[in-house]
């Protein structure tokens, strides 16, 4: 199944590629990847002190981001003949002979130039085999953001190969206890550059969500003592707090898909229940009305539904509300411990922590509920699953590497890799909108 | 942890409080070296706490701070050894107060009974499994179930209020079952009208 739909896609969309020699060469069973080269990116311009560390850093990011998306190998560096600041930039100006020789079907090169605090970067995708240009494109930004250029062509990469952009300019929200024993609010990209603290209050914070234009974030806090709900616009630094009217307790939020609504858990009296408050933090509507657990709320992609949590049934389980209606039904069955679920952004799975033995593990469902699918082995715990943007990987905390990290894989589980490694607990991660 | 250590925490957990009351700062003591680098209760001057929280005699004993003032202060958030409120547990996923749960809660009740003009919040606890928002949710449930006890026993509902820490504020961070029990509690802590006793 899975290969039927990978070969569909590269067989599709990157014509280069033909026939029965694809499914061979890229998903075969050996789980084969296509063959790419990275080229440290020529210097155009004079030289400045930056320009060594430019040559090789938006190669390196742009290395990073193909080999974690799980569809290509990339050849290593020290096999690469030809000098990248000798050789041309475009078709014609160098061998391709170099490249074909040392088992690269695709390159990537490029070159740039620095002016002051500016760099414009060139980076163009060569079909080594059929001696062809397949994107060129030319971006300019602040020497500071260079990964952000690579992370923005990869994306075309990734688009020119399956039809959809990749996901490589995106950031991460999530809690970490790095900086002591207080757990506060981190943003970083996937590659853990421009790492970014939200929050640093010395107290707890939790559950960050992205609101979907990628300009805010909202977490609760216990800073003011009580436990409430704070959004943070990430562009001015200021905040909203969200206090409930009638007393009790904000546990956490979910943005709605058009970022017009929020769905909140709110506690009181012991009993959680979810509530949609607008983005001034007004109550809309109770939605549930129960004494147990309700908790967790994920929004279908169309906002008409939600996924959470209750307890109703004596132990946590995932259960889907119809706004309109009213009705809600159960999802899992299986298993005695299933929670932290996110709707899909394609709409048709739901991606959930649930106890195996005594460890957590990812699942995904379809939403029609179905034989839950097992992504992660249970020699150690793998909990708190944020989709990407585009459905096609997912991150999640894991601790099998002793600490909480954060890793990502693919949707099918495959190709799991960490993300981070701050020295503490990394946890809670939350996938933000592709960004400009 | 040595056996007979542990033994004294199931003892502790059983509501004896003789020894009970010897086992819970030095368990901390324990897993905070054992648990170098996480967050939480790394505490200098943590033996010099205990033996301010047992002198009791005015105000700021560690007994009446609570957790999230002792997480601040870099110190244990366990119940001090002096409290006159004792904490209570519970099994895994579960809010229901077992008997053992209950016999803390009567004592509890007596002393709050003797005590009229005090007033107290109930924080609620969890182990460190399963997702914390769910945590924060079944941690306000065993404290409201705490409180709710009490007031069947006749304490005054306005002098109790409840707050939860979820898997926030642990006192012992192994993965063990034996650590994940002291921590799936309900703490007492007096936030008005300390007795000067």
């Amino acid at each position: 199944m899975k290969t039927n739909i990978f070969a569909w896609f590269f067989v599709l969309s990157f014509p280069f590629l033909a026939g029965a020699q694809v499914e061979d060469k890229i998903v075969g069973p050996g789980g084969k990847r296509f063959p790419v080269a990275v080229s440290p990116l020529k210097n155009l311009g004079t030289n400045t002190a930056d320009s060594a560390r430019l040559s090789t850093g938006i190669a390196d990011a742009m290395v990073h981001d193909l080999e974690l998306s799980g569809w290509f190998r990339v050849l290593d560096r020290s096999a690469y003949i030809e000098n990248a600041q000798s050789s041309g930039i475009t078709l014609g100006t160098f061998d391709l002979k170099d490249w074909a020789t040392i088992g690269a079907e695709g390159l990537v090169k490029g070159g740039f130039t620095i002016q002051g605090d500016e760099v414009t970067v060139e980076l163009r995708l060569f079909d080594v085999y059929q001696n062809k240009e397949r994107i060129g494109k030319r971006y300019t930004g602040r020497v500071r953001d260079f990964r952000r250029i690579a992370h923005k062509f990869v994306d075309e990469i990734i688009n020119q190969f399956t039809g959809i952009p990749g996901i490589f300019n995106t950031r991460i929200a999530y809690v970490s206890n790095s900086g002591g024993r207080f757990k506060e609010i981190y943003l970083s990209h996937l590659d853990g550059s421009e790492k970014f603290q939200v929050t640093d209050n010395h107290t707890i914070n939790l559950s960050p969500d992205w609101s979907p234009d990628g300009r805010s974030i909202l977490y609760s806090s216990f800073k003011d003592r009580s436990q409430t709900l704070y959004l943070f616009d990430l562009d001015s630094g200021k905040e909203i707090k969200f206090t409930p009217r009638g007393g009790g307790r904000y546990l956490g939020g979910k943005f709605s898909p058009d970022g017009q609504t929020i769905v909140v858990t709110l506690e009181s009296a012991g009993n959680t229940n979810l509530y949609l408050l607008d983005r001034s933090g007004n109550v809309i509507r109770q939605v549930t009305e129960n004494p147990g657990i309700e908790v967790s709320p994920s929004w279908s992609p169309d906002g008409k539904q939600i996924v959470f949590v209750s307890d109703r049934s004596g132990s946590p389980q995932l259960y889907i509300l119809d706004l309109q209606s009213g009705k809600t039904r159960r999802l899992t069955y299986s298993g005695s411990y299933n929670t932290s679920p996110e709707w899909s952004p394609k709409g048709d799975r739901i991606v959930y922590t649930g106890r195996v033995g005594s460890r957590f593990a990812v699942f995904t469902m379809s939403v029609d509920g179905g034989e839950p699918r097992k992504l992660t082995s249970e020699s150690s715990d793998s909990e708190d699953p944020t989709w990407s943007p585009d459905g096609r990987f997912i991150a999640f905390s894991s601790n099998r590497a002793g600490k909480y990290h954060l890793y990502v894989m693919q949707a099918s589980g495959d190709n799991q890799r960490r993300l981070t490694g701050s020295g503490g607990d990394d946890t809670k991660p939350s996938w933000s909108p592709r960004l400009n | 942890m040595t056996a007979s250590f542990r033994m004294a925490c199931y003892i502790f957990m059983a509501g004896i409080t003789l020894i009970g009351g010897a086992c819970a700062p030095s368990a901390t003591g324990k897993t905070d070296s054992a648990a170098s680098g996480a967050a939480g209760a790394r505490q200098p001057g943590g033996d010099q706490r205990a033996g301010e929280g047992q002198r009791g005699k005015t105000g700021e004993s560690d007994a009446d701070k609570s957790s999230l003032k002792q997480l601040q202060e870099g110190k244990s958030a366990a119940t001090a050894a002096s409290s006159p409120l004792k904490d209570v547990f519970f099994e895994f996923d579960r809010y229901d107060l077992t008997s053992d749960a209950r016999t803390i809660l009567r004592a509890n009740a007596d002393w709050l009974k003797s005590n009229s003009s005090t007033r107290v919040e109930i924080e609620g606890h969890c182990d460190e499994r399963g997702t914390n928002e769910y945590n924060l949710a079944l941690g306000a449930k065993r404290a409201q179930a705490a409180r709710e006890f009490l007031s069947t026993l006749g304490i005054p509902a306005d002098r109790l209020s409840t707050i939860s820490y979820g898997e926030e504020i642990p006192v012992c961070r192994e993965q063990s079952e034996s650590c994940w029990k002291q921590n799936r509690r309900a703490r007492f802590v007096i936030v008005q009208g300390r007795s000067t006793s």
